[in-house]
């Protein structure tokens, strides 16, 4: 049981690297015009003030009562500072004590994470679909206001997963790595987590509005699109992946084929049932004639 | 100093510590505050002076005892204990309580098989260079198979370091390693210093814990860790008595056998009896100023690592 008043004590010691959430919504806003995906302080505080520093009252004991930043918003800096060190030193903790150098803290920081990577790698993976959903809310915006033409399913599908895995372009080299690492036991949960919600986004902007058991078959078979094209990246040597898009436009072809023979599969398949009921029905009804006769 | 923080520290203290300091704001500083040695009690002063005295008897026997009341199994302990650490070349570590050197030498081990490693890894893809490139970047790297990373020793026991001292010259450690005599609890070194503070069965011989615990978290780096090893509490009730009989009984008659010093080894059974545990501890690092606090316990207990960040 932690005694209530300790927390006040440690902001009394000023913590040596958690910055003050002022300061980072400053360089956040100042740098949004580079992309830099930084959602977490804005998520924390949405009314805030660019400009300037905060206004704070000084409470009892000379203590500010301003929010320090929590200890996952450092980590999730960290790894986001990590990654430009991935090409070079891959998916390792190596990579992670490095992105802690470049922002002033210790090597030893890297400690806070496990020794192989695994955060790391779905830090990444979350930062992508948290872009691809931006991207895709973007589009539908635009549609919605009439600026662009709402695209058929399967071109809608195809740009959206080819989307995603550009998005793996400048990392590729060292993905199979990280591929291996997210199927250790310890990490599926976390991954498939992830996996899904993409492949559920991409279906929400689709305009997937099923409740039936088609919802279930729609996720199976984009999933099934989504993960055998990414290995196709993986050892794709063309120019541009091109031989990877035309894979891509390939599957998602079936998959549309694949409805369309589905039904005809079932209307053939009651087409079946309906004739063999009416032989035995024939068959039946003579028996009965002959044993009647 | 303590006179000025002890009413700030009255109010935010623990059970225990509010209670010393309690005592301490009613006796005054003068005779020094009352504190255990083993199962007895003595001012703070003698026990730093009986402590000093403890280790300056079994510092010649020291390894040789921890191999025979461990059953070896101290040496497996201290090599979790940097495999945790995971240092990188270029790791600035500082040792305190390393008297005889353990965890400094398995800190230079790890760290020079991980830069022989990444030195194999940029030759890998330097395939393509010619003889004279290869020859250069052979000759830079000689000089460097640490990658710059450094221990430093910290005892406050001359005859500890001195055993330490030997036992380094004697296995072939030069580099990357320094001695200094020092106090825990008010070290010889400036702010913000270094990567990692490992205290490895030291800090249990600490008078002032809480000083020490301040004083790692001044000469660390911002990011810095902080990992201690110590005995700790077995809660398994069947393993804590067979502990409890293996303490009493066995190891004060090989103290006497081996090192010819009951006493000393009578000390140290009781003293781990008298250590907080995990979870004190674990609020105590706390109140330090350390974050993402945790610890690990090795065989059920009997071993407990508990690992802090300066953030």
């Amino acid at each position: 049981v932690r005694c209530q008043l300790s927390p006040p004590q440690r902001a009394l010691q000023a913590s040596a690297v958690l910055r003050r959430v002022s300061d980072e919504q400053k360089e956040t806003f100042a740098s949004s015009s580079q992309q830099r995906f930084d959602s977490h302080p804005t998520d924390h505080q949405p009314g805030q003030e660019p400009q300037g520093p905060r206004p704070s009252y000084t409470g009892q004991g000379g203590q500010e009562s301003e929010d320090y930043e929590s200890e996952e918003q450092l980590q999730h800096r960290i790894l986001t500072a990590a990654l430009e060190f991935v090409p070079e030193h891959g998916w390792t903790a190596e990579a992670i004590a490095e992105g802690a150098k470049t922002l002033g803290l210790s090597v030893a920081a890297a400690g806070m994470f496990h020794s192989d990577g695994s955060e790391l790698i779905l830090h990444f993976l979350s930062q992508c679909n948290t872009k691809l959903s931006e991207l895709l809310e973007q589009e539908q915006k635009l549609v919605q206001l009439g600026e662009a033409e709402k695209k058929p399913t399967d071109q809608f599908l195809r740009d959206a997963v080819e989307a995603r895995l550009r998005m793996l372009i400048p990392y590729i080299e060292k993905w199979p790595q990280a591929l291996s690492i997210l199927l250790l036991p310890r990490n599926i949960p976390s991954s498939l987590n992830l996996l899904t919600s993409m492949i559920d986004d991409i279906w929400h902007y689709a305009g997937d509005q099923s409740t039936d058991f088609n919802w279930y078959t729609r996720r199976a078979v984009l999933t099934g699109i989504y993960n055998t094209t990414e290995l196709v990246m993986m050892q794709d040597s063309s120019p541009d992946f091109e031989d990877t898009w035309r894979f891509l436009e390939n599957r998602v072809a079936d998959a549309m084929n694949m409805r369309d023979t589905a039904s005809q599969v079932q209307s053939t398949g009651e087409a079946l049932v309906q004739g063999l009921m009416g032989a035995a029905v024939t068959v039946s009804n003579a028996e009965t004639s002959q044993v009647v006769r | 100093a303590a006179a000025g923080l002890c009413p700030g520290r009255a109010l935010l203290a623990r059970r225990r510590g509010a209670l010393r300091a309690l005592r301490c704001s009613v006796r005054g500083l003068a005779a020094g505050r009352e504190t255990h040695f083993g199962f007895q009690t003595v001012t703070e002063a003698e026990r730093r002076e009986k402590i000093y005295q403890v280790f300056e008897n079994v510092a010649k026997k020291y390894d040789v005892m921890n191999d025979s009341m461990t059953l070896g199994i101290h040496r497996v302990w201290k090599d979790i204990l940097v495999h945790k650490m995971n240092p990188s070349p270029g790791t600035l570590l500082l040792d305190v309580a390393g008297g005889t050197g353990d965890i400094a030498f398995r800190f230079i081990n790890y760290v020079r098989s991980v830069r022989e490693r990444q030195l194999q890894q940029k030759l890998r893809h330097h395939q393509n260079l010619s003889w004279q490139e290869i020859s250069e970047s052979y000759q830079e790297d000689k000089f460097n198979l640490l990658g710059d990373s450094q221990v430093v020793v910290c005892d406050i026991n001359k005859e500890m370091l001195k055993v330490g001292k030997q036992k380094a010259q004697h296995l072939g450690y030069s580099e990357g390693l320094s001695w200094v005599l020092g106090n825990a609890e008010e070290l010889p070194f400036d702010d913000d210093k270094f990567d990692v503070y490992t205290i490895a069965f030291g800090i249990r011989n600490v008078t002032r814990i809480d000083l020490a615990l301040e004083e790692a978290y001044r000469v660390l780096k911002p990011g810095g860790r902080f990992l201690c090893l110590e005995f700790s509490h077995v809660s398994n009730p069947l393993l804590s008595r067979l502990y409890d009989l293996y303490s009493f009984q066995v190891i004060p008659v090989l103290g006497e056998v081996i090192a010819g010093d009951w006493k000393s080894y009578q000390y140290l059974v009781e003293s781990i009896r008298r250590f907080p545990p995990q979870e004190e501890l674990k609020a105590m690092i706390e109140d330090a100023g350390f974050l993402k606090v945790d610890y690990q316990n090795l065989n059920l207990g009997i071993v407990a690592i508990h690992s802090g960040f300066k953030l």
